[in-house]
């Protein structure tokens, strides 16, 4: 295993004395991935101080006291989730990580599962113990061959030392976890969707209510959690809820991991208080746009993009701000998009995405977002598509918004409403001229 | 007369494997089991014949058809065989913006074969594929299980030349941003107040 | 709780979905996912309304309108699917406005733009939901101009159901019957996103129940293929009767056109059927537009059958059997004749001074329980269930009701529109309880994948199983009573008797007692001997479970009510084949028994009464052409002692005439108004008898149940030995007229003589060949068919009417390879 670093010199929040690294204090190393190297930086100090010094209700307390919010993208507060789980009545409770990270722009689990798959675990006990869970599922996407492998490993290690079991780090508590692979669908993020794939179902989004903690996986009560909420977890009872609400604004505490990629120096994941504004994240860290930039998604393909603008630039990063403005915080995965980029091109490849995810199950994003509205996309980039079509796209797309099953179609259309509210003239010199207004096919480089 | 099963099933000689991977998950959950075990399958012969299908539904209490339902919605099992080395590229933005339609037009021109096909010797096959979760190091290509980032005009050559001689080599990893260069970083977990120095 | 529908405020239980709230308040929302008696699962979006809710502050006060001074509406963000939202106190429901009205066109487009929009040449069209919602909520225009998808268009799902790719509207109606209703997976979805499509890997879907999905499918993409290009739906005639292939009393409608049945379907009963009707049912049509169908009366002359009149065949009927006396004449009716044929014969027995009366087949013990029978509404909502015999065959709706019972959700209430739309309480993906289900039967049966627990007693053992479970339960008791009791003990011939281990027999009998409602489903294994009968009910009793008694027929149970039987044993059916000198046989065929035929030829006279120019009917003197099933107008009484109503469809079928009209006839000839001439006066009869009107039934049919313990049946046949090497065994299709129904016998493979591998092996029989074997001296043609779930030893054979359910013995020595091939596909 090597680290191939590139020619550019890694400035990375890591270096930046303004912050402190948490959740990503062991990734890229080598070896960090076994549990000799957890247990000896003080890995499961945490989960040990949970289980023995607190109760679940203390634990859940904690939490909600940190503010921390669901990393999964809706933001939904954890510990409020938690208590949602009905009293313990005999049956089995279960605990399911989101680990099918899928939202393009998005990746900042992925590498938590392959260097420090035991943080995540550690994550896992707190969590089972807080909900009074014996078991946990860690649903990860299929591409994730090495982060699977890496967890499975871990796992064992952790059941042979008995840090998982009956009696999990030496107490009365029981924890056991599987992961479960994915195969290669984006729905399986949506938590029902996710439910129905781990039950060896169609990944197909199920009906709520019943919400998880009512009837979740095989009918049990169920408490579903994105993978950066459950490594923050770890944190926040290592070193209180105050120190965790001592980070970021009003609505949004702790720190958050940020992702960026697109046409920037140095794309990658930083971990920020969250409230960072797009500037620090895209200037300061990862060393700003290579070339002339005209706008960036903010938190992943799904949220509405926004143009190169310094209201949106000096916009904190987190959930309330965002969804003010019009789009979401999403994943906290921001794409750069270059000037010479043609809209129309980036949201087709975007729109071809959501058309290759849907699950099929709901008319408006069969139909819709699969199947008609890449079509109209090859016909604009064809050189074929008239004002008309422009207009009717607006309003095929309005049909699909709000009236899916699930979020997906909105996760199309979204966006695609934002580059007509933002790149509109892009469209119509394409429709008026028969090409793209920008026509660089060249981003391969050396 | 029916028609006698010639394939002697997959799981007839893995017990062992079967009975780990049933024991993943509860008895009133059986049915979960059916990914893992199409995962086995589609490991092992590169695609899932009718014949598993039945096989698997046998072994978790679905239909075949039902089965078929299963495998079908996901991208990563194959009705068909896909090649020795399936050649997995990642064509969602963040990678397009890094060169992945150059990469994918480069790799049909160099194996002949375009998306969905394998090539006459059986030795590779290309899918173009969506958002891997390698959005900071791309273009990224995936290998059967295992990927390989930022790949260059130069590290595509030699990827393909070595797999060519059935040389696998080291994975590319590329993680950028934090953890870029941690391990070469002594101030690992240094703890600065929040706030001290100002952006900008 | 109070929902404002538009401009209508109505009370809803709570749980009640909205789309049943719009429709209770009058007003329309398309849908095409939904379906009664199906989950609801919010797929095609075609539902959606705009609803809004108050809501409460903290402290539980309303929250109020500052303007208004009532509950502040709070609107949903997004438009909701009415078919998966529950309704709520104070809810608001807007379904007529612009907004709505955008968004209805806007899923109206999206449906439209991969249909092929071929109603032209669509069987559905003129009864295509998609039709006719596109009409009224679509804009009539597509803006989609590119190919819609191709994908086959004559894809044969099996041999009675053709699939149309193109036309599908992906609404999951389907995959979720199968998956929610008989509990077969074998149609699923196949691919994702905008490539989804119907598909299969079981050959030819192997489910019992398979029509049923042509009836829901809203669109021309599933369709009956033997009626498929047949007519238009305006075209149709549709009668509504009642199906009369087993005792289940399904509702059904029969579709006709210029006088030819083209396709049966399901029609609603909430309290039997639901919508659902099994593949014998729905398919087993065609036998009665067979070319060889009699269209006139025949009269033997000088040796010879020839067409004469009705009148004439009257008179011949009357000249023969003048000369004798009522002892020497036989009357015997199909037990599947109408209660109004019943009487007919009833009164014609009398009018001929003969005692010597009988319906057939009817087995050695009682199809009416003492005590009042469970329903198939008990049935559906029971808590434990044990079956003896093979229910899937002998009655298919009641295989159905078990499913319902093992999924737990009762019967939804009726609403003012009919059943309601969308139940919440019937969730996808269900669970079914196996644990209340147990089995037993003497080799697998198709139920069993459902029980939770299965016993395989040996053949003919019926009573010993019954016997045997009685000294479980009455052991149970003792320890009950006194802890100190012994426990259990059965001796090894009772344990064999069980067919099971013995701890789950005594889980099986405290399942029972323990349950809140117990039902015991008995088949006609056990009712062919009386011991065996007894010990059910006695049994049934202990533990207090109702009993459901499957009857080989779809009338025995009104058969028996109506007392159409001998006035003394020897005068039974097979008694009065030998004993009488002349006979008049009403759908039955009894020479395919070469000794049997013998003794008919010596009768000094036979009048038969038939569809085919049956074995029989080649050697009678006289050959009335009979009326189907679907061409009678009548009464039935189904399992449950439910009285359900026949009507006659317009079908084309010479001068047929049921019972009734062969009464009719004989009594003008006789110069005699007997009751029964009509269905009229059969009916005044019965109303006398029963205390209720035939004429008058509801929908649901009307249950029977008389004050008091009913009458002792009229006549017993006495036990015959049992034993054999064949067990004749129940059928959901009709042997009798399998060759006649090409699709059937296509899908079937013809009937079947199923045999262990490795008897098959000793009698050097290959799987599929055609043989031909004399059992129980009826001479029966079928394919073989291995199957190790045949019992060493035993071979299988579906029943016909002549050869009832049970032990028979075969005639090894007579096995040939049967030179005329069955007409089989494959």
């Amino acid at each position: 295993m090597s680290d191939v670093a590139d020619a550019t010199t890694p400035i990375t929040s890591r270096h930046d004395p303004r912050y402190e690294v948490v959740m990503y204090r062991h990734v890229g190393i080598d070896g960090a991935w076994t549990l000799d190297y957890y247990r000896g930086h003080g890995g499961y100090a945490s989960a040990r101080k949970a289980l023995t010094t607190m109760t679940p209700a203390q634990v859940i307390d904690e939490v909600k006291a940190s503010k921390l919010r669901g990393r999964g993208g809706a933001g939904f507060p954890t510990g409020v989730k938690w208590s949602f789980m009905p009293p313990v009545d005999g049956r089995q409770r279960l605990l399911v990580v989101n680990a099918d990270e899928s939202e393009p722009g998005s990746f900042k689990d992925r590498y938590i599962m392959e260097d420090d798959p035991h943080q995540l675990i550690e994550g896992i006990i707190i969590g089972c113990y807080a909900i009074q869970a014996t078991k946990a599922f860690i649903y990860i996407r299929g591409e994730y061959g090495l982060g699977y492998r890496r967890l499975v490993q871990a796992v064992e290690e952790a059941r042979a030392a008995g840090i998982l079991g009956k009696n999990a780090l030496g107490s009365d508590v029981e924890v056991d976890i599987t992961v479960h692979r994915g195969a290669g669908a984006y729905i399986c993020g949506e938590e029902t969707a996710l439910m129905n794939s781990l039950e060896g179902l169609r990944g197909n989004p199920r009906l709520k209510p019943p919400f998880p903690a009512q009837a979740g996986v095989y009918g049990l009560p169920t408490t579903i959690n994105n993978v950066t909420t459950m490594t923050s977890v770890v944190h926040i009872i290592e070193r209180g809820a105050d120190w965790f609400a001592s980070m970021g604004t009003e609505d949004s505490k702790g720190t958050k991991l940020y992702q960026i990629s697109g046409t920037v120096v140095r794309p990658g994941v930083y971990e920020l208080p969250m409230g960072a504004t797009f500037r620090e994240l895209i200037y300061d860290l990862a060393g700003g746009p290579k070339g002339e930039a005209k706008g960036f998604f903010p938190g992943g393909s799904s949220t509405p993009p926004f143009p190169w603008r310094d209201e949106f630039l000096d916009m904190p990063m987190d959930y309330g701000t965002l969804a003010n403005s019009g789009s979401m915080l999403g994943t906290g995965g921001v794409i750069v998009i270059p000037k010479e980029k043609d809209i129309v091109d980036a949201m087709y490849n975007v729109v071809r995405f959501y058309a290759h995810e849907s699950c099929g199950k709901c008319t408006p994003c069969r139909e819709g977002i699969s199947t008609w509205l890449p079509k109209m996309y090859q016909k604009l980039l064809a050189g074929l598509g008239t004002r008309e079509d422009l207009d009717l796209m607006e309003d095929m797309v309005r049909n699909t918004r709000g009236t899916a099953f699930c979020p997906l179609a909105d996760a199309c259309a979204m966006p695609v409403q934002a580059s007509f509210k933002w790149f509109r003239d892009e469209y119509e010199y394409l429709v008026d001229h028969g090409t793209p207004m920008y026509t660089k096919n060249d981003w391969w480089e050396a | 007369m029916v028609e006698l099963e010639t394939v002697p099933p997959f799981f007839a000689d893995k017990q062992e494997l079967l009975d780990e991977i049933l024991g993943r998950y509860p008895e009133y959950g059986r049915r979960s089991a059916v990914m893992p075990l199409l995962r086995e399958v589609q490991h092992a012969e590169r695609y899932v014949s009718e014949a598993r299908l039945a096989e698997i539904g046998e072994i978790v209490g679905m239909h075949a058809t039902e089965v078929k339902g299963v495998m079908s919605f996901y991208s990563e099992y194959h009705g068909e065989p896909v090649g020795t080395y399936h050649l997995q590229v990642c064509s969602t933005l963040s990678c397009s913006l890094a060169g992945s339609d150059e990469l994918y037009d480069y790799l049909v021109e160099k194996l002949g074969i375009v998306n969905g096909e394998v090539d006459a010797e059986g030795r590779f096959s290309l899918q173009k594929v969506e958002c891997l979760g390698s959005c900071g190091s791309g273009p990224v290509i995936q290998v059967n299980d295992t990927y390989y980032e930022r790949v260059s005009r130069s590290r595509c050559d030699a990827l393909i030349e070595a797999l060519s001689r059935d040389e696998v080599p080291e994975p590319w990893r590329a993680r950028g941003g934090d953890n870029e260069g941690a391990d070469k970083a002594d101030f690992l977990m240094h703890t600065v107040a929040a706030g001290e120095g100002e952006t900008r | 709780m109070k929902v404002t529908i538009n401009d209508v405020s109505m009370d809803f239980a709570p749980g009640t979905s909205v789309i049943d709230a719009v429709f209770a308040a009058g007003y329309d929302v398309p849908y095409f996912c939904s379906q009664e008696y199906m989950s609801p699962i919010g797929a095609c979006r075609m539902c959606l309304a705009r609803v809004g809710a108050p809501r409460k502050d903290r402290e539980g006060n309303w929250i109020l309108d500052e303007e208004t001074g009532e509950p502040k509406i709070f609107y949903f963000p997004n438009m909701m699917a009415t078919c998966t939202t529950q309704v709520m106190e104070g809810m608001v429901v807007d379904t007529l406005s612009d907004d709505v009205k955008r968004v209805q066109n806007g899923m109206v487009e999206f449906t439209l733009i991969n249909h092929p929009l071929d109603c032209p040449v669509c069987d559905k069209g003129g009864a295509c939901e998609l039709q006719d919602r596109a009409y009224e909520y679509g804009t009539g225009e597509s803006r989609f101009v590119f190919d819609k998808r191709h994908q086959e268009k004559h894809h044969p799902l099996s041999e009675v159901i053709t699939l149309d790719r193109e036309r599908c509207i992906h609404c999951k109606r389907c995959v979720r019957y199968f998956e929610e209703v008989p509990g077969d997976g074998v149609l699923d979805f196949i691919e994702r996103g905008g490539h989804t499509y119907i598909g299969t890997l079981e050959d030819g879907l192997p489910s019992n129940f398979t029509g049923n999905i042509t009836d829901i499918c809203p669109v021309g993409a599933l369709l009956d293929t033997t009626s498929r290009f047949r007519g238009r739906n305006w075209e149709y005639d549709h009668t509504r009767s009642t199906g009369m292939d087993d005792a289940g009393g399904s509702a059904i409608v029969i579709d006709a056109r210029t006088g030819r049945i083209e396709r049966i379907k399901g029609a609603l009963n909430p309290e039997v059927n639901k919508t659902w009707i099994d593949d014998g049912t729905r398919f087993g049509h065609e036998y009665v537009d067979a070319d060889d169908r009699l269209r006139s009366p025949l009269v033997r002359k000088d040796g010879e059958l020839v067409p004469a009149t009705w009148e004439e065949a009257a008179q011949v009927v009357r000249d023969r059997l003048g000369g004798l006396s009522g002892k020497d004449i036989g009357i015997a009716l199909r037990a599947d004749a109408t209660l109004e044929e019943g009487v007919a014969a009833k009164a014609l027995a009398e009018a001929l001074g003969t005692g010597q009366l009988d319906h057939a087949p009817r087995p050695a013990a009682s199809v009416v329980p003492q005590q009042a029978p469970a329903t198939l509404t008990d049935l559906a909502t029971a808590d434990a269930i044990f079956v003896v015999g093979d229910v899937t065959e002998e009655v298919p709706i009641a295989d159905l009701r078990i499913k319902d019972a093992l999924k737990g959700v009762t019967p939804p209430e009726m609403m003012a529109h009919g059943v309601p739309i969308a139940d919440l309480r019937l969730k996808e993906h269900p669970v079914f309880h196996r644990e209340r289900l147990s089995v037993a039967a003497p080799y697998r049966v198709d139920l069993m994948k459902h029980a939770g627990r299965t016993a395989s007693y040996p053949a003919g053992g019926e009573a010993a199983l019954f016997a045997a479970l009685q000294a479980i339960a009455e052991a149970q008791d003792a320890k009950a009573e006194d802890a100190e009791a012994a426990a259990v003990q059965l001796d090894d011939g009772q344990r064999a008797a069980l067919g099971m281990s013995l701890a789950d027999a005594e889980a099986l009998v405290r399942g029972l007692r323990e349950a809140d409602n117990a039902v015991v489903v008995i088949g006609g294994f056990v009712l062919a001997t009386r011991a065996a009968a007894a010990a059910a009910a006695t049994f049934a009793k202990a533990v207090g479970a109702k009993q459901l008694i499957l009857g080989p027929m779809a009338n025995s149970y009104g058969l028996e009510l109506l007392h159409v039987g001998p006035s003394h044993d020897r005068y039974a059916y097979p008694g009065m084949l030998e004993g009488a000198r002349a006979l008049i046989l009403s759908n039955l065929d009894p020479a395919q028994d070469p000794d049997v035929r013998a003794t008919l030829e010596q009768k000094d006279f036979l009048v038969v009464h038939d569809l085919f120019l049956t074995e029989t009917a080649k050697i009678a003197d006289v050959v009335l052409p009979a009326r189907s099933v679907y061409e009678r107008d009548g009464t039935t009484v189904n399992l449950e002692g439910r009285f359900l109503p026949l009507q006659a469809a317009p079908v084309d079928a010479g001068e047929s005439e049921d019972f009734v009209g062969v009464v009719g006839a004989l009594g003008d000839a006789l110069g005699q108004r007997l009751e029964g001439r009509s269905v009229r006066s059969a009916r005044r009869v019965l109303r006398k008898r029963f205390e209720l009107d035939p004429a008058e039934l509801g929908p649901s049919g009307e249950l029977y149940r008389p004050k008091g313990r009913p009458a002792p049946r009229v006549s017993i046949r006495s036990d015959e030995a049992v034993g054999g090497n064949v067990l004749v065994t129940p059928s959901m299709l009709r042997v009798e007229y399998l060759e006649r129904n090409p699709h059937l016998l296509a899908l079937s493979g013809g009937s079947r003589l199923r045999v262990n591998p490795a008897d098959a092996a000793q009698h050097g029989l290959g799987d599929g060949e055609a043989v031909s074997l004399r059992v129980g001296g009826v001479v029966r043609r079928a394919r073989v068919r291995l199957d190790a779930g045949v019992p060493a030893g035993l071979m299988l054979l579906p029943t016909l009417p002549e050869q009832p359910v049970g032990l028979a013995h075969a005639d090894l020595a007579t096995l040939t390879r049967d030179e005329r091939e069955l007409e089989v596909a494959g």
